[in-house]
């Protein structure tokens, strides 16, 4: 009994590229029965959902993935016309998400393609609303992801104009429904409006550029070494994804932009009319106001 | 207990775990699946030596882990420690009655729901450790024992053991 206990532990203390590899060797063996007839289940149940929200999310998926090809494809034509050599594009498959409910699956999910299906570790996770997450780990026909709402999860992000620049991280609110995203490390003198949309900002090697991650509404707190804290309205919540697009061949260094697959405009109701006050961890962090 | 009410018993606790796994995995019920595996590893420790129970607990710990990315280990700690424990209340507390196995399940889950959240915590999230035991693991652990006392009458009326 102790000898078992002292082994569990050890598991628990083992860091995460050990413990990596024991999940996948339980996932391929015992749990591979189950997962193989969610795979089955999932395609059947996609069969028989309503057709009309089934063509609406294909087509919004669609529609994505071909403003992206045809990037690409002028992307290519630029580079050729000026002599520069090509280089990988990235490109997407969509994918089913499936929420576990268990209490270590917390802010992760379930993905219905995996290595063979070009998904690999770092991989972003959007729907056709912004950035859901990023995958981190892979089987051979599924793949585990954590969403933003992941005390880990970390992104690059700009504004749209490009003028502010920092890292959004995500902030627990008293219910999970609560949960926002704030973006860190401002600099003092900014001044982002409510509303303004933040997108990923390509930096960091992990996210293409130009990906919705959330709209302004208004300072989470300033900072004492000169910089400021924007708390965001999530373009996504991670709760209502079930169907995603996972990128299979972003480039190395996430270079691809892919600023012009999203309106431009904020969704208008994307500013909290009632003010920064209402949002639940904003009160927890010492009060938000607006700018 | 006969060798056939070991068997059938077997049965129900593979049941449960097939159950557990399929509803979250296969249907995607999340949170609305009450926790059958700890269930199972309550119910198998009452009739279980506490090697055999840590054993099984260690296992289906193990299971549950391999789909956390958040707190690998902790589950297998917690089922681990509950089975033990489990086939060790034995000597203390002795009863059939579906009141008392109600309660032993209740009190079972919410010691293993204390248990993960505290090893998990010490991970550095006991921002949200105490709200959920002292607020969602006694509803999960209400939760639980009802489904784990519909199991076993379920289980006694096709048997027929009392």
């Amino acid at each position: 009994m102790a000898g078992l206990l002292l082994l569990a532990l050890v598991l628990f203390m083992l860091p995460g590229a050990y413990q990596a590899p024991l999940r996948r060797v339980v996932r391929g063996t015992a749990l591979r029965p189950f997962l193989t007839v969610q795979r089955q289940v999932a395609e059947r149940r996609s069969w028989s959902l309503d057709v009309a929200e089934l063509r609406a999310k294909h087509d919004s998926l669609a529609a994505v993935a071909a403003a992206q090809m045809t990037l690409a494809e002028e992307n290519r034509r630029l580079r050729a016309l000026l002599g520069l050599r090509s280089r990988a594009e990235a490109s997407f498959r969509a994918a089913e998400v499936l929420r576990l409910g268990i209490a270590g699956a917390e802010s992760t999910f379930l993905l219905d393609i995996g290595s063979a299906d070009g998904v690999r570790i770092g991989s972003p996770v959007l729907s056709t609303d912004g950035l859901v997450g990023v995958v981190w780990e892979v089987d051979e026909r599924s793949s585990q992801a954590i969403d933003w709402t992941h005390p880990e999860f970390r992104v690059s992000a700009m504004t749209m104009d490009g003028s502010v620049y920092g890292l959004v991280e995500p902030r627990r609110g008293e219910f999970r429904e609560e949960d926002l995203l704030v973006l860190t490390g401002a600099a003092f003198h900014s001044d982002i409006q409510p509303g303004t949309r933040i997108v990923t900002s390509g930096t960091g090697g992990i996210y293409p550029r130009g990906i919705p991650i959330g709209t302004v509404i208004g300072i989470e707190e300033a900072d004492t070494g000169w910089r400021k804290s924007y708390l965001l309205r999530p373009a996504v919540r991670p709760e209502a994804a079930t169907h995603v697009l996972v990128g299979v061949r972003v480039d190395e260094g996430g270079e691809g932009d892919l600023t012009s697959l999203w309106p431009t405009a904020a969704p208008p109701d994307s500013v909290d009319e009632e003010g920064a006050g209402s949002v639940g961890p904003a009160a927890g962090s010492g009060g938000a106001e607006q700018p | 207990m006969t060798v056939a009410r070991g068997w059938s018993y077997g049965v129900l606790i593979a049941l449960l775990v097939v159950i557990y796994f399929g509803l979250h995995l296969v249907l995607g019920l999340g949170d609305a699946v009450p926790d059958l595996l700890t269930v199972a590893v309550l119910l198998a420790a009452r009739r279980l030596g506490g090697s055999a129970a840590a054993i099984l607990g260690f296992g289906l710990g193990l299971l549950r882990d391999s789909l956390s990315l958040v707190a690998f280990g902790a589950d297998t700690v917690a089922l681990t420690l509950v089975g033990f424990l489990g086939s060790r209340s034995r000597d203390l507390f002795i009863g059939d009655s579906l009141g008392f196995v109600g309660a032993y399940l209740f009190i079972g889950k919410w010691l293993h729901d204390a248990v993960y959240h505290v090893v998990a915590a010490s991970g550095g999230r006991w921002e949200t450790a105490t709200s959920r035991l002292l607020i969602e693991a006694p509803l999960a652990s209400l939760y639980a024992a009802a489904a784990g006392v519909v199991a076993l009458l379920l289980y006694r009326l096709v048997t027929g053991e009392r």
